[in-house]
């Protein structure tokens, strides 16, 4: 199994996170907003790329009804199971090392 | 989120950054929903905040895309197929349009950052583009482009001896006829009447009566320049005989002006003085008589001169031009003219005025003025050589800096052709600013020329920029700049990248090397400043000679009016009765303190007769060539022409009384030397004369020439002119007293026209013209020179004082006063300025004799010339020298260590 960098596992949290409506700038705003990162586009997009190479994520073309896209369409973004799993590893992985870490593992 | 009122139009992204996008990420679904995604963030950033901060964001946006999301794919293109990729970015980089844009953007960066200094060189190379451009385009019509007519190398001037005034270079009419005959060297041979000028005739009809100048040519005239009449025909032979049917063909611009280009004039008759003359044609533009033959003037139709015994009788009168056979050449036709002559002679031992001297034409139109344009040109081209020596000294000084940001391109992965090719479009901006410049300039000064009335030089009316010359300053600019920009991108790209960052500051050998190359720029720039500033001293010199000459009349508060009446006179006495009646009327005015009547004013025209010196008789006979003036008892007075000894002329001296006449001192030693010659005769060609009186020396031909020999008759006891110019002395303004004697003469003769006067100050001037032409434009050029030379000076010092900044403070800290720091910059200076005036000085030596033409009254190694430009020189270097020296005198020790 592929591993998943933080910046990527950031990515496949934040699209599970969507509830109806999964797509990238939802996902820059959430990221910027709830996880403190200055997300650069070309950054999540290029992420965005290898989650998919990976087989973690996946997405449909969508016509969007929304009128400041202009006509573009949208990406509805998926996680597949594959990348529901991994995510998971890497959530036990973190969990472990945390594990008796004492005051830091409590956040203080 | 809030949206749009869906009446308003709704905001879009910009444009060009969406292209820029779509190139970018390549098109296809993908790239459409970050288009999507960015499109979204537009509309809120631009309803939230404002238009422009979102227009801002999409930008930066793209350019970051792009550039990250390119870089990517380019990546993964070159691990597929690494070879193609190669070869393609770099056939891309190197020849795209986007990368030439780029460096374009990067040189216009560049001069943006040293503005001053860009401007500046862009500011020289105007001035060099400009001077040469405006040279090369006063001379080309004059020297370097053909005469305006069909095979102008085949014409010749056929002059008669060649020698002395206007007599020695036309021919009688009986020589054209003999040389026609018996040549085996022109196709054809043909002549016009050369003193035309001193006739003038007046039209009367068609509106305002108008003096008008025509030029009395032999009927194939046009045949042998191959000039076809714009309308009309040419003459026939009815009309080309002695007293032929009148006839006239029209200049192309009196046509235009006095007839408003009416083709109808053709065939119909204009009234020129009380005679009918057909007009049967009118000249092409392209040929103006005047501007050709007799600039300064103006023609305004050709009549028919009859080849006939009857002008034959009037002497040296005819100006031959021929068309050579095309084997012939120069010489041969000379060699052919010769033998006819001989033999003609030999026939013929008593014929007279028999000559001929070959040119070719082009030469003898543009002759008088060849060596001062020559001058001209070199001059010009010293200014452009001064221009180009600045130039690469500006450059220079950017050099070690210049080799620095090469080096860290180079070292950055730039390639070698993408170094060279930014220098080359840094200097092609130079050029391409400094051509407009240039340009501009040079517009304005042939401009300036082509429309001074005042300046009497053939062609010079049809100057006009000369491309040719433009782009080649302009090249020569171009070549220039790159060849000293590129030396840095050289250095850079072998590699020696250490070199260019440790030889900065600290007296590196590689920069001494390029400091002894400026300077000896500089000594370059300053000799040939030097050349330049003798030679305009020695032409201003002798226009002051020029000036200071003793002219024997004094032509200030004179006003000439050429007057000619249409009508016809029986008798001399009827004639002398109306022009006195003239005058009389003229002297009552107010204001006007005297007045008189002359064929000839001085500086104008140029006549010759023959007497018999006295004392010898038969084969032993010496004859005297004199200039005969044909005036009225008050001229002499009233031109102010002194009287030597003797008495003026009267109203006495008439038609039936002793013939009397009058000689200047020059005249008067020939014929009686070292006798009183007051009461002696002459045998003039229609009789004995009584000399009354000696007059001062005139200078009639030109300032540059003495006068010779001078004769004035009274026009009470001579026929022997063909129009009248009156004189009126004046200290009133000439517009207000042209229009009161105008109404004088109308009053007394409303035939006269009146419109042309001209003062003689103006007279003068126009004489001195061609010469003040000269003197001004090299003063302009020379004074150029030493600007350029000056800022060459203060250039080299004020670098050499920025480089050695740390030298000077630890030089003051251990001790040295601030004035030996001035005194060494100073001496710096002097040593060379020193060199350069003294190479200068030995240049314009060797120079000053190949003008020696040009002078008047100087000699070409002035040596009061020589000194006082020299010292000139050296104060200009001195002054250019200060402030560098100053600067470094007050460099303050601890900011100098600190500096470095």
């Amino acid at each position: 199994m592929a591993k998943v960098g933080e910046f990527e596992l950031l990515v496949i949290l934040s699209i599970l996170r969507q509830d109806d409506q999964p797509y990238a700038n939802r996902v820059r705003q959430d990221l910027e907003q709830n996880a403190g990162r200055r997300v650069t586009r070309g950054a999540l997009y290029r992420t965005l790329s290898r989650l998919r190479d990976k087989g973690y994520v996946d997405w449909q073309m969508e016509a969007s009804e929304i009128p400041e896209r202009g006509g573009h369409p949208m990406r509805r973004l998926n996680v597949t199971k594959a990348g529901t799993a991994a995510a998971q590893a890497s959530r036990t992985v973190l969990l472990d090392f945390f594990e008796g870490l004492g005051p830091l593992a409590d956040g203080g | 989120m809030t949206h749009p009122s869906p009446l308003l139009p709704q905001l879009l992204p910009p444009r060009r950054a969406q292209q820029l996008l779509w190139r970018a990420l390549g098109p296809g679904d993908e790239t459409r929903t970050i288009l999507g995604d960015l499109a979204e963030d537009f509309a809120q950033i631009s309803d939230r905040e404002s238009a422009a901060k979102a227009r801002r964001f999409y930008w930066r946006e793209a350019v970051l895309l792009s550039l990250s999301l390119k870089g990517q794919r380019a990546l993964s293109e070159l691990a597929a197929d690494a070879d193609r990729h190669t070869l393609e970015t770099t056939m891309k980089s190197a020849f795209s349009l986007p990368a030439i844009a780029q460096d374009t953007r990067y040189a216009l960066r560049g001069l943006r950052m040293e503005l001053r200094l860009y401007l500046f060189s862009m500011m020289i190379i105007g001035l060099g583009i400009g001077a040469t451009t405006a040279v090369y385009s006063v001379m080309s019509p004059l020297m370097l482009r053909p005469l305006p007519f069909d095979q102008p190398d085949r014409l010749a001037w056929v002059a008669n001896d060649g020698e002395g005034g206007m007599s020695g270079v036309t021919s009688r009419t009986s020589n054209l006829r003999d040389f026609r005959a018996l040549n085996k060297s022109f196709d054809s041979l043909t002549g016009y009447f050369a003193f035309f000028e001193q006739g003038s005739t007046n039209l009367v009809g068609n509106g305002e009566p108008e003096k008008l100048i025509g030029v009395g040519v032999a009927q194939n005239f046009l045949d042998v320049l191959r000039v076809a009449p714009l309308v009309g025909r040419n003459f026939v032979d009815e009309e080309g005989v002695w007293d032929g049917r009148p006839a006239v063909i029209l200049s192309h611009g009196f046509w235009q002006r006095r007839f408003a280009s009416d083709r109808g004039i053709v065939g119909t008759a204009i009234t020129l003085d009380s005679t009918p003359h057909e007009v049967v044609g009118v000249l092409p533009p392209s040929f103006d008589f005047a501007v050709i033959f007799k600039p300064s003037t103006r023609v305004d139709f050709l009549r028919p001169f009859a080849i006939s015994d009857e002008t034959d009788q009037w002497g040296n009168t005819l100006s031959m031009i021929g068309r050579l056979k095309p084997d012939a050449t120069i010489p041969s036709a000379q060699a052919d003219l010769d033998r006819i002559i001989a033999s003609l002679q030999q026939d013929d031992p008593e014929r007279w005025g028999l000559g001929a001297v070959v040119t070719g034409l082009q030469r003898q139109v543009s002759g008088p003025y060849r060596s001062a344009m020559w001058l001209l040109a070199a001059a010009a081209a010293a200014v452009m050589l001064i221009v180009c020596v600045n130039l690469s000294n500006l450059l220079l000084s950017k050099g070690p800096k210049r080799a620095k940001e090469m080096a860290v391109r180079s070292a950055l992965g730039a390639p070698r052709h993408r170094l060279l090719r930014q220098l080359l479009i840094e200097s092609l901006l130079l050029a391409v600013g400094g051509g407009v410049i240039g340009l501009a300039l040079a517009i304005a000064i042939t401009r300036a020329v082509a429309s001074a009335n005042a300046i009497s030089i053939p062609l010079l009316k049809t100057v006009s920029v000369d491309g040719g010359a433009l782009l080649f300053s302009m090249a020569v600019a171009l070549v220039t700049g790159l060849v000293i920009g590129i030396v840095p991108a050289l250095q850079a790209s072998t590699g020696n990248v250490a070199a260019a960052f440790g030889g900065s500051s600290r007296g590196a050998s590689a920069s001494r090397r390029s400091n002894r190359l400026r300077e000896a720029l500089v000594v370059a720039e300053v000799a040939l400043a030097c050349v330049l500033l003798v030679l305009g001293g020695l032409l201003l010199e002798s226009f002051q000679q020029l000036l200071d000459v003793e002219l024997g009349f004094q032509p200030r508060e004179l006003v000439t009016w050429k007057i000619k009446s249409a009508r016809d006179f029986e008798t001399l006495t009827e004639l002398n009765a109306h022009s006195d009646e003239l005058i009389r009327n003229i002297v009552a005015l107010p204001g006007v303190e005297a007045a008189g009547l002359t064929d000839a004013v001085p500086l104008g025209t140029n006549r010759n007769w023959s007497i018999p010196k006295p004392g010898k008789e038969g084969e032993d006979q010496e004859m005297l060539g004199v200039f005969p003036h044909i005036i009225d008892s008050r001229y002499i007075q009233a031109m102010q022409i002194p009287l030597r000894s003797g008495r003026h002329f009267t109203v006495d001296d008439t038609v039936d009384r002793d013939r009397v006449v009058m000689f200047n001192e020059s005249a008067a030693e020939v014929l009686y030397p070292g006798q009183d010659p007051i009461g002696r005769t002459v045998q003039l060609f229609d009789g004995e004369a009584t000399i009354v009186g000696i007059v001062a020396d005139v200078r009639h031909v030109s300032l540059e020439s003495d006068s010779g020999a001078e004769m004035y008759l009274p026009y009470s006891q001579s026929w022997n002119f063909s129009s009248l110019e009156l004189v009126v002395r004046s200290s009133l303004p000439v517009d207000v007293l042209a229009p009161s004697v105008g109404a004088a003469i109308q009053r007394e003769d409303p035939t006269i026209p009146i419109g042309h006067y001209q003062s003689l100050t103006q007279v003068v001037d126009r004489s001195t013209s061609p010469r003040r032409f000269t003197l001004l434009l090299l003063s302009a050029f020379a004074a150029t020179a030493l600007l350029l030379a000056a800022l060459g000076i203060y250039g080299v010092l004020s670098y050499s004082v920025t480089e050695r900044t740390r030298e000077i403070g630890i030089r003051m800290a251990l001790g040295e006063s601030a004035g030996s720091v001035l005194w060494r910059v100073l001496a710096k200076t002097m040593t060379l300025a020193g060199l350069g005036i003294g190479l200068g000085a030995m240049a314009s030596f060797a120079v000053g004799r190949s003008v020696a033409s040009l002078l008047y009254g100087v000699e070409p190694t002035d040596p009061a010339t020589f000194t006082l430009m020299a010292f000139v020189l050296l104060l200009v270097a001195c002054l250019a020298g200060y402030f560098p020296a100053l600067r470094a005198s007050r460099t303050q020790t601890v900011i100098a260590l600190q500096a470095q």
